[in-house]
């Protein structure tokens, strides 16, 4: 495979795809289904990584809770449905971290409320905010390798994912500060901008929480426009690094908003539909989420279904990042294109004694 | 027959007084005429107050409240506590209009004891609680000689006002008017012939006298209005506007709201042995569907109130559910008080129903019983919040948790969470949160601002509720009831109370009281070990060790429980420090309970008031744990949005 050769033919092409028939997108979406059917271990992997960066928290969590019940009786009705008296002296007792154990956490409003503190920026402990930290790093680190799997749409060994992984996580090391800074305009000056001066001027002499709550609505809607947008850019720009082999991020960047402007309806349609997709999960799992639950039985039932739901989130993300993938080179590109960096294994030792 | 008989004999009873006959001393009466500036947003008022001195002395100066300067710049004293309140915390948008003021443009003496006189250039300003010479919400006017105890005068005095973006549930937003604390009132001559009239503080607000009201409030045309009392007279004027006449004896305030966005609704409540009372609603029309709500919170408040203390005697009351962000819900004033819901309101959110029994209460407590506010917050909120969870209680069983997302636009309701009358309804986290703040016999407006709401409400009702679940309700009902009867129409201490306590139960509470109400006695009883050692064939001796970790001293009893399922109680008087049960039993002890009951509603630890041998911590430390884990993933994919 010439790499060098293929890395010229995609800087040839100029027309960045604007010329292609517009189309639904839904086949780039199907694509991308299959891309991550097709690698299930990915799915497997990311999954893994979630649950190992949860779990160490998680311990800490169940070992306050059982030093904080003791061996008190209370415990028999936590352990039996929801000891409401107990919960709230835990909160009132417990640290930093432990005072997150609300009554949030139980079933979909868990996801409400995640989704409601990014909506509203809602402050969590010091400590959640490095292990997300720590967690949005494997995931820059990961999404080198998730993207170059998709692109090649054929498997890869173990090492070849890794590899890829290293190759473009270096590279997204130099996007992150860029992607970093986005994000903190957007939440460190627009958001206060948008639900602060805004909306307080907006509601100031209103007197009906209707009319309120569709401002705020709307509000969001921008908030989370921009938000798609900068998402959008970064994915895109990550998708062409790795599949176009792009050193300069700033580069990726630039190119990826000529991909999105000159096919816009397509990717925002793309995105729409992944939205929706994501939004179905949603929705489903507010359906089945399981509420505080009794015996042992139907609390290890209740986490196998919470589950379920994180792995389909997941499987939506990566579907974000497959269909992404597949439109773009549906595009500009092809499956036979990807560039990635190809990796010089050491010679086995036995080289010295044929050579020799 | 019988029945009937003394139902009627009740109501009879409990019956509005004849034309005359007078509940009160009624020696504070308001004539007012007050005309609303919409457009400006201000009041230009006069009022005639006809006052007779019923203190213990002769009273020097008159004191009134003037409670809309306290928001007429950030130094007074409202303003100043605000900074240290979560209750009404400073407000970082407010704007060069959104301030208030009340000046006085004339007072004079008009009638009475007194010779005619304007009084107008000798109105000073004073601040008897905190010194603040920026304060200007007392005034003070020396009189040329003083009025003895029993004397009356009559005077009349002008102001205007402009009228605040609301703080403390009074003012203005959109075209939506509440005007409350409104007027120059005057303050109250105590038994020893000293002016009682407190500065206005973040977290205390009323004490009055009683009288009788007469009020023609004027509006922009045909603008639906409200206030205490009753409409007597409804005139349209030339100049576009419409004048409403109230009128209401007894009562030692006076309230009105208007805004052409209002809808009326009526409905009647009716009880067997109770007399009747018109309820009055008005309503926001985005909350149209909510009528009922409102009217059945109030009906419980008449209902059990009128039942567990006495009728409500008035014949009717008003119910306002204010504008949105207007901050003026959530509060009480004679036969009216205000509610506030939500657009999006589930029916298993009792929030509406709950506060709809709370405001109705304060008609017994703080209006019947008119204790002094600014001093005893504890005697009409407190009692109020008691009185109130355990209407709640009887009549709200459907309530669940909810939790608001989005902004507090989206509710959710947890299903599983019911509502609970300690947790949810006494406040016991409160509580917890300012244990030792204060001592609940400190002035009320004394509290450091922060923890006020506690000693207000959640410790009042926590200790209140504790001596229900020690001396039965029965006891505690007639204990309430006889404090009401007693004290209706009256300014009560904390004295009174206690003394009532201890009448109707025969018992010296005086050791309770000193506790939580005289001291800050922190109550935590635990058991520390269960344990026992074979003496035999079923033969065992075990030895339960149980500790009183805090200062509090409240008799307990310990329940024990066997390994057969036999179970055995014993007393302790919770005195010492620890104390040891040695109990031989056929089978060994396998858990203990301090205090299994939860009478002592105030111990801040009730996990440490049990023990077993066989301690179940690690099933539910997991199963929480699990349920906490995927929280935290979710929160991990939510954030994984930006990688």
């Amino acid at each position: 495979m010439n790499m060098s050769g293929q890395r010229a033919e995609g800087r040839g092409q100029t027309a960045e795809g604007g010329g292609q028939p517009p189309s639904l997108g839904y086949g780039a979406l199907f694509d991308g289904m299959a891309r991550v059917a097709q690698s299930p271990v990915i799915l497997g992997c990311v999954y893994l990584a979630t649950l190992v960066t949860a779990v160490p928290f998680s311990m800490l969590m169940r070992d306050s809770i059982a030093s904080h019940l003791g061996n008190s009786l209370a415990a028999e009705e936590a352990a039996r449905g929801f000891n409401y008296r107990w919960f709230i002296e835990y909160q009132a007792q417990a640290g930093e971290l432990g005072r997150t154990l609300r009554t949030t956490i139980i079933g979909f409003a868990a996801v409400l409320d995640n989704l409601s503190a990014l909506a509203d920026k809602e402050a969590r402990p010091a400590s959640m905010l490095w292990l997300g930290a720590a967690y949005l790093l494997l995931w820059l680190f990961l999404a080198g390798g998730i993207l170059d799997r998709y692109a090649r749409k054929r498997p890869t060994r173990s090492w070849e994912f890794f590899s890829a992984c290293g190759v473009y996580f270096v590279r997204f090391l130099r996007l992150a500060p860029v992607i970093g800074a986005t994000y903190y305009v957007l939440f460190a000056y627009v958001h206060p901008f948008l639900f602060n001066e805004i909306y307080g001027s907006l509601t100031r002499d209103v007197t009906a929480e209707r009319t309120a709550f569709f401002y705020r609505l709307g509000l969001y809607a921008i908030f989370g426009a921009l938000l798609i947008a900068a998402n959008m850019t970064f994915d895109y720009a990550k998708v062409r690094a790795v599949v176009e082999d792009r050193r300069s991020m700033i580069g990726a960047i630039a190119a990826s908003l000529r991909f999105i402007r000159r096919n816009f309806s397509a990717v925002a349609r793309l995105y729409a539909t992944n939205g929706v997709i994501f939004l179905a999960v949603l929705l489903v799992y507010a359906l089945v989420a399981p509420g505080v639950g009794g015996t042992s039985l139907r609390v290890w039932l209740g986490f196998a279904v919470a589950q379920i739901y994180l792995l389909a989130r997941l499987w939506v993300r990566l579907v974000f990042f497959a269909s992404e993938t597949s439109l773009f080179q549906e595009r500009l590109a092809h499956a036979g294109y990807v560039a990635s960096a190809e990796v010089p294994l050491p010679e086995p030792p036995i080289v010295e004694q044929v050579v020799g | 027959m019988i029945r009937v008989g003394l139902a009627l004999l009740a109501v009879l009873l409990t019956l509005e007084p004849v034309c005359g006959q007078e509940r009160t001393p009624r020696n504070a009466n308001y004539s007012i005429d007050v005309k609303l500036d919409a457009q400006r947003r201000t009041l230009t008022g006069r009022e005639t107050l006809t006052w007779t001195n019923i203190g213990g002395g002769p009273a020097g100066e008159l004191q009134f409240h003037l409670y809309y300067n306290a928001w007429r710049n950030r130094d007074s004293t409202w303003m100043r506590e605000a900074k240290l309140s979560e209750w009404w915390p400073p407000r970082d948008d407010l704007q060069a209009g959104d301030f208030a003021s009340i000046d006085i443009s004339s007072v004079k003496i008009t009638g009475g004891a007194l010779p005619a006189a304007d009084l107008t250039t000798r109105m000073t300003f004073i601040a008897p609680d905190d010194g603040n010479t920026d304060d200007r919400t007392v005034m003070s006017i020396p009189l040329s000689a003083p009025i003895a105890p029993g004397e009356t005068i009559t005077l009349d005095i002008a102001w205007v006002s402009n009228i605040p973006r609301p703080f403390a549930r009074t003012g203005v937003v959109g075209n939506y008017f509440f005007l409350g604390q409104w007027f120059p009132k005057i303050g109250v001559v105590d038994a020893s012939g000293n002016w009682n009239c407190h500065q206005f503080h973040v977290l205390t607000e009323f004490f009055a006298d009683y009288g009788v009201y007469d009020v023609r409030m004027t509006v922009p045309l045909a603008w639906p209005l409200a206030a205490t009392g009753v409409e007597r007279e409804r005139r349209d004027n030339s100049d576009a506007t419409t004048t409403y006449r109230y009128y209401q004896e007894d009562v030692h305030d006076f309230a009105w709201t208007t805004s052409p966005d209002f809808l009326e609704r009526t409905a009647r409540f009716e009880q067997p042995g109770l007399p009747p009372v018109e309820m009055r609603l008005m309503l926001q029309p985005e909350h149209a569907a909510q009528a009922e709500r409102h009217f059945e919170g109030t009906r419980t408040t008449l209902r059990y109130y009128g039942e567990w203390f006495g009728a409500y005697p008035y014949g009717h009351i008003t119910i306002i559910d204010p504008a949105w962000h207007s901050e003026t819900g959530g509060m009480e004033y004679p036969t009216l008080f205000t509610v506030g819901t939500r657009w999006l309101n589930p029916l298993a959110d009792i929030y509406v129903e709950d506060t709809a029994v709370h405001e109705a209460g304060h008609q017994w407590w703080y209006g019947m019983v008119g204790s002094n506010e600014f001093e005893d917050a504890w005697m009409d909120e407190g009692i109020n919040q008691y009185a109130n969870v355990r209407a709640d209680a009887e009549a709200l069983a459907h309530g669940r948790q909810v939790i608001r997302f989005f902004g507090g636009f989206v509710p959710w309701v947890f299903g599983d969470v019911r509502w609970d009358r300690v947790i949810d309804g006494d406040g016991i986290a409160s509580y917890r949160s300012g244990l030792t703040t204060d001592i609940q016999s400190t002035a009320a407006y004394k509290w450091w601002p922060k923890d006020a709401g506690p000693l207000a409400y959640s410790k009042p009702a926590l200790w209140l509720h504790t001596l229900e679940r020690a001396l039965g309700w029965p006891m505690m009902q007639r204990m309430l009831q006889t404090f009401f009867e007693k004290w209706r129409f009256k300014h009560p201490r904390p004295g009174d109370f206690f003394l009532v306590a201890n009448e109707v139960s025969g018992r010296d509470l005086g050791p309770f009281f000193d506790q939580v109400y005289r001291g800050s006695a922190v109550f935590d009883y635990g058991v520390e070990n269960v344990s026992s050692i074979s003496k035999g064939a079923n033969s065992f001796m075990s030895d339960i060790v149980v500790r009183r970790y805090g200062d509090g001293i409240f008799p307990v009893e310990v329940l024990i429980t066997f390994a057969d399922g036999s179970t055995r109680r014993e007393a302790w008087d919770g005195g010492g420090r620890w104390t040891r049960f040695s109990i031989a039993h056929r089978s060994r002890a396998v858990s203990a309970q301090v205090d299994p009951d939860q009478i002592l509603l105030l111990d801040i630890n009730i996990t440490n008031n049990s023990f077993t041998t066989e301690p179940r911590r690690s099933q539910a430390a997991a199963k929480w744990a699990s349920k906490w884990m995927v929280w935290l993933q979710d929160q991990l994919l939510t954030w994984a949005f930006f990688v």
